[in-house]
Formats: C-alpha cells, sequence, structure tokens
C-alpha cells in the first residue's frame, strides 16, 4: 500500500503541473476569479439588504452574521478547490471515460479528484479569510492560542461536511442517468447553510442539523467564537460528524465504483 | 416558422423523459420556500408592515419568485459556449436556421416543460401547503404577459452573453457574473422594497427590474390602477424591444469575426 | 501388487498431475476456467407509473455476457481477442483488468485473482484504449510521463533506460514539450502506448490501438507493438476490429461469440478465412442476367476449372468477385477483367470481422 507522505506528494506533483498548464488561460482565471467574488458577494447582499430594514436577525447581528458567512466561505473552499471533478462524474460515467481511473495503482478517489484543481476557489478562500479577519477585529474577537486551533478543527470538520454533501450527490450518476438535479439540490442547499439554525423550527431544523447537516458547514462551529458561553454540546462532535459522513460518503462512492462496469459489453 | 415549432415541441419532449430531476426540482423547491417563509417569519418577528409589505405579500412575492425562477433562466450562453467550443455551432451557420431563433426556440420549448413541472406544482404548494392567497384582479390577468415579455429579456440577456463566447473562453466567469447580478439586481431573491433608496433609484433605470420584480408586483401589489400596470408592462416591451435590437447587432459583428478569423 | 501398492501409486499420480497443474499455472502469465459473467438487466415499464414502480421493484432477466470460457496465455504471446460487437469481448476484458467481478468460473493474471485486488493488478499492467487517451489532457508529454513514473513507482535508471526506448522507437522527444491536448491522434496513440509500457508491465491490453488511424500511421502502431513485445517480452492482448492489426501482429487468435470461445488456435488457420480471401466489387457495363454465367465461363477458360474464384450478385448492378488468391493471385484477376470487360467501377472489400465469425460458424476451421 501507499504511505498518505506519497500520495500528498503524488498530489502536490500532480497538481503543480496542473497550474502550469491552465497559466496559458490567464484571461479566464481573472474572469472566473471575478465571478467567483461577485457569487460570494450575493449573499452578503441579501444580508446588507435584510439588516438595512431590521437590526437583527433572530438575535444575530450584521457582523455576527457576517463572520459566519466568512466561515462558510472558507469551509467550503476545499471543496470547491479539491473536490471540484465532482460535477463531471456524470459525463465520465455517460460515456464511458470513467473506466480509465480504474487502470492505475492508485486510490480511485484519489485519482479522480486530482485531475482538477479548481483556481477560482483560491479566490474564495482568500476572500473568506479576509472577510474573517476583519469580522473578527469588529466583534473584538480575542484569538488565543487555544481559540486558534479550535478554529482550524472546526473549518477541518466543517470542510469534510460540505465535500461529502457534494461528492455523495455526485455518486448519484452512477445509477441515475440524469443526475444533475441530485447535485443541484446539494449545491442549493449549500446556500442555506450560514442562515441562523435558530430561525428555523421543526422538521427544517431536524433536517438541516441531523439528516444533511449543513447546519454543520458554517452556523453551529462559529457559535464556537461567536457565543462559547452558550454553544450545544452537540457542537463539540462536529469532528465526528465531519468524519463519518466522510465515511459514508466513501462508502459510497466505492459501491458506486464496484456497481459502474462502463457503457458497452 | 413550422421548424421552430417543432425545436420548441423537441424540447419539451425531451425534457419530460427526465421525471427523476423534476422529482429533485421540486424537493428544491419545498425546501427553499421552507427557508424563505422562516427567514421571512424572523424578519418580520417584530413588526406587522416593513417597506409597505405585509409578510403575506412579501412571502407570495418570494415563493411565486421561486416558482418562476427557473421560468426565466434560459441557460443559452451556458449551451452557446460548449457549441462553440466543441465547433457544433457551425451546423447552424450552414443551416437555414438563425442562431438567435434556435436558441429562442429551444428556450421557449423548456419554459413550457418547466411551466408543466416546475412552476404549476409549486405554485400549488403555495396554495394549499403555505395557504397563500391569490387576489383576482386586472393585475393577475396581465401576469402571464408580464411574465412572457420579461423571458424575451432575461432570454435576450443570456444570449448577448452567449455572443460574447465568440470572442472569450472563460464563459464560468461572466455567466456566473450576469447570474448574479440579474438575480439580485431583479428582485429575484429580495422584493425591491427593501434595498436602500438611492440603489433602488439606480435600479428603476436598468432593464433587471423588468424580468422579476414587474411580473411579481402584478401578483403582490394587486390594488393599483390599470394605468399603473399598463405602463409597467410599457417599460418591459422598451427594454425588450432595445435589448433585442441591442443583441442584432452585436450578433452581424460576431458573426462577422467569426467568418473572418474562422471561429 | 497389493492394496497399498495401488493407493502408493493412485498417490503418485495424484501429486504428478498436481504438479503439472501447478506447472501449468506458473508457466501461463493469465489462467481463465470457465469464467462468466451474468448480468440481471432490468425490463422497464412504460409511461410514468412504470418508471415510478421500476424504482422500486422491477422485473429482471439475465444476460450471459460471458458464459464458460477457458483459455491460458503464456508470457510474451501477443494474442488476438476478436469477436463482433457485444461478443463479450470488453467483459472478459474488464474481468481480466480487475473492474469486474467474475459471476462464476476462475481468473488469475500472474497468480493473483485481479478483482481482489485491483491496485496490484493495475500494477502489473498497462491499458490502452483507442480513442480516450489515459494522459493528462493539459500537461505536455513529458510531464505526463514523469507522474506516471511517480504512479508506478518506477526507479530513475529504469525510467532512464524506457525513455530512451521509446525515444529510438517513435521519436518521442521531439514530443516531450507539447501538450497531449495539441497532439495529433496518431501521435497520441504513440504516447498512450509507449505509456502503458513505462512500467514495465507484465501484460498490456490493447483496445482499438489502431481505430481511425490512416494507413501508414497503423502501420507503424503494429511495428512499434511488436517491436515492445519482442523487447520487454510483454504479454500483449488485443481486441480490434481491424483484422488487420490481428494479421499483422498475433501468432494466435481466439474468436469469441455470445459470450463463447468459437476459435481459439494458431492464426495460419484462420488467416485462411481472411488473409486469402478478397472480395471485388464490380460495375460491369451492359449487366444483364446472363453476366454472372459469362464471368464463370471466363474465368474458367483464363484459370482453369481450379480457379477458386466465387461470383455473387449482392445489391443491383454489383457483381462480387471473391477469389481465394491460395489458388489465383487477386493481380492477374483484376488485370484479367480489366482487358476483358468494360467495368465502371471497382471495389476492393476487407473481410469483415462478422464475415469471419459466419465463416466459423459454417464449420470452416473444422
Amino acid at each position: 500500500m501507499r504511505s498518505l507522505r506519497e500520495y500528498i506528494r503524488l498530489y502536490f506533483m500532480i497538481e503543480a503541473q496542473y497550474i502550469k498548464g491552465r497559466m496559458q488561460y490567464r484571461s479566464d482565471f481573472i474572469i472566473s476569479s471575478v465571478g467567483m467574488f461577485f457569487s460570494s458577494l450575493a449573499t452578503l447582499g441579501i444580508f446588507w439588504v435584510i439588516f438595512d430594514t431590521v437590526p437583527n436577525l433572530a438575535g444575530w447581528s450584521l457582523m455576527e452574521m457576517v463572520f459566519i458567512y466568512a466561515f462558510y466561505m472558507i469551509a467550503i473552499s476545499p471543496m470547491q478547490i479539491l473536490f471540484d471533478h465532482a460535477w463531471q462524474l456524470r459525463y465520465h460515467v455517460q460515456q464511458g471515460t470513467f473506466l480509465k481511473y480504474y487502470f492505475r495503482p492508485l486510490n480511485m478517489m484519489f485519482y479522480y479528484m486530482s485531475e482538477i484543481f479548481d483556481l477560482k476557489g483560491l479566490t474564495q478562500l482568500v476572500t473568506g479569510i479576509a472577510l474573517l479577519i476583519y469580522a473578527s477585529i469588529q466583534l473584538h474577537i480575542d484569538w488565543s492560542l487555544w481559540r486558534i486551533s479550535l478554529l482550524f478543527i472546526a473549518l477541518f470538520s466543517a470542510a469534510l461536511v460540505q465535500i461529502s454533501i457534494i461528492v455523495a450527490a455526485s455518486c448519484a450518476a452512477f445509477w441515475v442517468v440524469n443526475s444533475y438535479p441530485v447535485l443541484g439540490l446539494a449545491w442549493k442547499l449549500r446556500e442555506f447553510s450560514p442562515y441562523p439554525m435558530s430561525i428555523f423550527d421543526g422538521a427544517f431544523r431536524f433536517t438541516f442539523t441531523y439528516v444533511i447537516p449543513i447546519g454543520f458547514v458554517a452556523f453551529y462551529p462559529s457559535q464556537l467564537f461567536l457565543r462559547p458561553q452558550d454553544v450545544s454540546s452537540l457542537v463539540y462532535f462536529s469532528p465526528m460528524i465531519g468524519v463519518g459522513l466522510f465515511a459514508i460518503t466513501y462508502w459510497i462512492w466505492t459501491k458506486g465504483v464496484n456497481s459502474y462496469t462502463g457503457t458497452g459489453s | 416558422m413550422r421548424k421552430y415549432l417543432a425545436i420548441v415541441r423537441g424540447t419539451y419532449m425531451i425534457g419530460m423523459i427526465y421525471r427523476l430531476g423534476f422529482l429533485f426540482t421540486i424537493a428544491g423547491n419545498v425546501i427553499y420556500l421552507g427557508v424563505a417563509y422562516y427567514l421571512w417569519k424572523s424578519i418580520f418577528k417584530n413588526s406587522e408592515t416593513l417597506r409597505g409589505l405585509t409578510f403575506d405579500q412579501t412571502f407570495l412575492y418570494v415563493g411565486l419568485g421561486s416558482a418562476i425562477f427557473i421560468l426565466l433562466k434560459t441557460y443559452t450562453d451556458w449551451f452557446m459556449n460548449s457549441e462553440i467550443r466543441d465547433g457544433s455551432i457551425a451546423m447552424y451557420l450552414v443551416k437555414p436556421v438563425d442562431i438567435g431563433t434556435y436558441f429562442l426556440a429551444t428556450s421557449f420549448g423548456s419554459l413550457l416543460m418547466n411551466i408543466t413541472i416546475v412552476s404549476i406544482p409549486t405554485i400549488l404548494l403555495l396554495l394549499f401547503v403555505f395557504k397563500v392567497k391569490f387576489i383576482i384582479g386586472i393585475g393577475l390577468l396581465l401576469f402571464p404577459i408580464s411574465l412572457l415579455i420579461a423571458f424575451f429579456i432575461s432570454f435576450f440577456l443570456d444570449y448577448f452573453v452567449g455572443l460574447v463566447c465568440f470572442y472569450s473562453e472563460s464563459v464560468w466567469g461572466l455567466s456566473t457574473t450576469k447570474d448574479i447580478i440579474v438575480t439580485l439586481l431583479s428582485g429575484g431573491l429580495i422584493p425591491l422594497q427593501f434595498f436602500p433608496t438611492a440603489l433602488q433609484n439606480i435600479l428603476h433605470w436598468l432593464p433587471f427590474q423588468a424580468i422579476y420584480h414587474t411580473p411579481l408586483t402584478m401578483i403582490t401589489q394587486p390594488d393599483q390602477s390599470v394605468d399603473v400596470f399598463l405602463q409597467m408592462i410599457f417599460i418591459q416591451l422598451v427594454w425588450a424591444v432595445l435589448l433585442f435590437m441591442a443583441t442584432r447587432l452585436f450578433y452581424i459583428q460576431a458573426i462577422k469575426t467569426v467568418r473572418v478569423a474562422g471561429g | 501388487m497389493d492394496l497399498d501398492d495401488i493407493e502408493h501409486s493412485f498417490y503418485n499420480r495424484q501429486s504428478l498431475l498436481f504438479l503439472f497443474y501447478f506447472l501449468g499455472k506458473i508457466m501461463s502469465l493469465i489462467h481463465i476456467e470457465n469464467l462468466s459473467k451474468h448480468f440481471s438487466i432490468l425490463n422497464r415499464r412504460e409511461g410514468l407509473g412504470g418508471a415510478f414502480r421500476d424504482l422500486f421493484s422491477g422485473d429482471y432477466r439475465t444476460v450471459k455476457a460471458v458464459d464458460g470460457i477457458s483459455f491460458d496465455i503464456d508470457a510474451g504471446e501477443i494474442v488476438g481477442y476478436i469477436g463482433p460487437n457485444g461478443a463479450g469481448k470488453s467483459t472478459t476484458i474488464k474481468m481480466m483488468t480487475g473492474i469486474l467481478k467474475p459471476s462464476g468460473g476462475t481468473i488469475e493474471v500472474n497468480g493473483i485473482t485481479p478483482y481482489a485486488n485491483r491496485i496490484r493488478q493495475a500494477q502489473i499492467m498497462g491499458v490502452v484504449f483507442g480513442q480516450r487517451t489515459q494522459l493528462w489532457w493539459d500537461l505536455p508529454v513529458i510531464e505526463s510521463f514523469k507522474i506516471l513514473k511517480e504512479i508506478y513507482k518506477v526507479d530513475q535508471k529504469t525510467f532512464d533506460e524506457h525513455m530512451g526506448l521509446f525515444n529510438d522507437l517513435v521519436d518521442l522527444k521531439k514530443l516531450y514539450t507539447q501538450q497531449v491536448r495539441t497532439l495529433s491522434l496518431g501521435q497520441r496513440m504513440l504516447c498512450d502506448i509507449t505509456a502503458s509500457f513505462l512500467h514495465n508491465p507484465q501484460v498490456v491490453f490493447l483496445d482499438e490501438p489502431t481505430i481511425g488511424l490512416d494507413i501508414s500511421v497503423k502501420a507503424k502502431m503494429r511495428s512499434v507493438i511488436k517491436e515492445l513485445n519482442q523487447v520487454r517480452n510483454t504479454t500483449i492482448i488485443l481486441t480490434t476490429h481491424d483484422l488487420g492489426d490481428v494479421e499483422a501482429l498475433c501468432q494466435r487468435i481466439i474468436i469469441i461469440d455470445k459470450g463463447s470461445v468459437l476459435y481459439d488456435g494458431d492464426i495460419k488457420k484462420v488467416n485462411s478465412l481472411f488473409g486469402a480471401y478478397r472480395t471485388l466489387k464490380l460495375q460491369i457495363d451492359g449487366y444483364n442476367d446472363s453476366t454472372l454465367q459469362t464471368l464463370q465461363d471466363a474465368f474458367t477458360q483464363k484459370f482453369g476449372p481450379e480457379h477458386g474464384i466465387a461470383i455473387a450478385a449482392t445489391e443491383e448492378f454489383w457483381t462480387d468477385v471473391t477469389i481465394d488468391q491460395a489458388r489465383t493471385p487477386l493481380a492477374d484477376v483484376l488485370n484479367f477483367i480489366m482487358t476483358t470487360f468494360t467495368v465502371s467501377d471497382v471495389r476492393i472489400v476487407e473481410i469483415s470481422m462478422e464475415n469471419v465469425v459466419r465463416k466459423v460458424y459454417d464449420g470452416a476451421l473444422k
């Protein structure tokens, strides 16, 4: 078996070459980054309009919402940057080009996802980091070493939740011909994760917490930094939720890969 | 004309085949409606009316907006880009069809299909699950006309960006930017009344508000005089004609470039 | 001889048999025995209601894509694995490469069961799919090779040695800096084929390696494949629709149809089916009912009664003249026809895979 270190080395080698190749399309990178930047601003725009009318949303201030949103932007970046090839899975499966991923002595998910490194996602990451710093200065959040390590753990778990939802949804391609709506729905759900879960009740809060836990992408983990005094104990389970979800997703992926036999006889 | 009708029919049929997609689109709309319901409920928590709108009016606006959202998204720019990239756009240059009319016909087929499988079910959901009330009146009567013009405006914007693909490969960035600007500034997500006044004044002079805000206002604020409604439709028509001319001019220019540069 | 002795010799024979069996397994690189793969296919119901019910339950029928095939392939062989579309070729290849799990039977490549250990199997094999590159689309050729070097853990010395060999064979160096997407189909195939040999695999699967290439590039491709096979003693399994590939490369051929092996043996025997026969399609001026007879008589007169030429009218205005080259050379026949008759159009038809299979069914190899 190949060690994790070998995989990481290989990953950097592939991506370094990939980025070099993409650099020919510099204008595409710039325009895409602008697009990414605007799409990040859209939700912020909605917040701005809402808070132009009301002073708070379920007790959360504009700046707190900006913090949650910044956390969200950083948390979804690994999915955007490293797992963007999930979007093309249905083309590869339909056209039979998915077969080639079986033929290398590598983990298939690794090999498949390593083929694309989404550069425009970096714009999102950088914007998110800048916003997070801005919001935490405005909110006077005091960053001790402990808090910073907590932030990294929280972001890592949140990123895993987001990656798991998208990759699991893309796996529908292994069983369904027109699987786009499944992925489209998962993508749409993503946009709801920066809203305070406390505005929902009943079935919705239950769904967003336990079924498709988008609450763990941004809102719940952000509470660790915004309102540490009244964090529910559930939040401390988020690393486990992230790892658990990824394990389930990986299991679905493996099932799909095993059931897929390519087109033709 | 007949050949374009065949295209409309074909697109409609293709859409109807993928029924699973329909289930997921509906599920997506149910979740969106739920989220919007709770979000606006909590915004209206302490006040009966905000910016002259009641919660019921606002939710009707947002809910109906989600029902027609898919109708006003033609994806023409995305389709054109993929056809320009793989070279199949050349097929239209040799066939006796006009590219713009061709894509308009496909979009219209999708529009009809989406009315059947997305808009009508979503409106039924609004009526029977969320207990939203529509007021019968002149606004309801003019709504379909306004929606149709809105569709044309949206199509011309998409087609315009699609034509840019003849010059640029990076359609992702362009189309995403356009989509965001259109959805946000057209009042597709939030009624324009909630925007800061200064911004509202600017938006008033842009074509975007004619896409979502105008048709939705006909339903949510039906107690206005017929003159006001007709004036709104007139403004929509002006934008539709202006954008049509703009795409026409751009098309002639783009085709010249393609024929010279060899696409 | 008492009972003990009998038992003793029995054991001896058993162990001897076992030894042979074991040796056989050691010697053959690929061992396939009674292999089968059955698929369950959902019979879809009609209409919206039907589609909905299919989501939950369905009525399945079994399709036997591969149905009890057996063969052994030795190290260093080039085997043509052919058959018409839907014969079960790809299914067998997928089982050999470890993508599909067989429904029954044994399959071993180099002593390991492919599906049970995909990664180990991938390490010892190379795969080339005709039209789909396995190189990195946006990368320069040399970078693809460097990544493959890491993926297969090829050491620097072997890498340099192999790159030297490829360079001698296909002049790879001048393609090094080009992006894969900018290569011509022929160049890309050459890169793909050499890349599949980079990690010195024991077996390489080539699926339609010459599809879409023009004649001269095809010839180049075949000579490169042959050269690599000889230098590295790599086993090659070749699936193709181009019988020219098979003729040029293989000593052995396995024909499969409807999931079963139809023929497994020396190419020479099969050669007589498609190697020696050529069909001329003619459009003869003034064609009428007696034309066939006139031709027949003319051939007998010219080449004697044992001319081995069959004449048939297959479609309107066209006459098919199938020539057994072992008896009468094609050139002579063509020459004779052109000088004796007024021919407005002539075509030479390669014998098709379907024709070969039909002939095998008709007992041509018995």
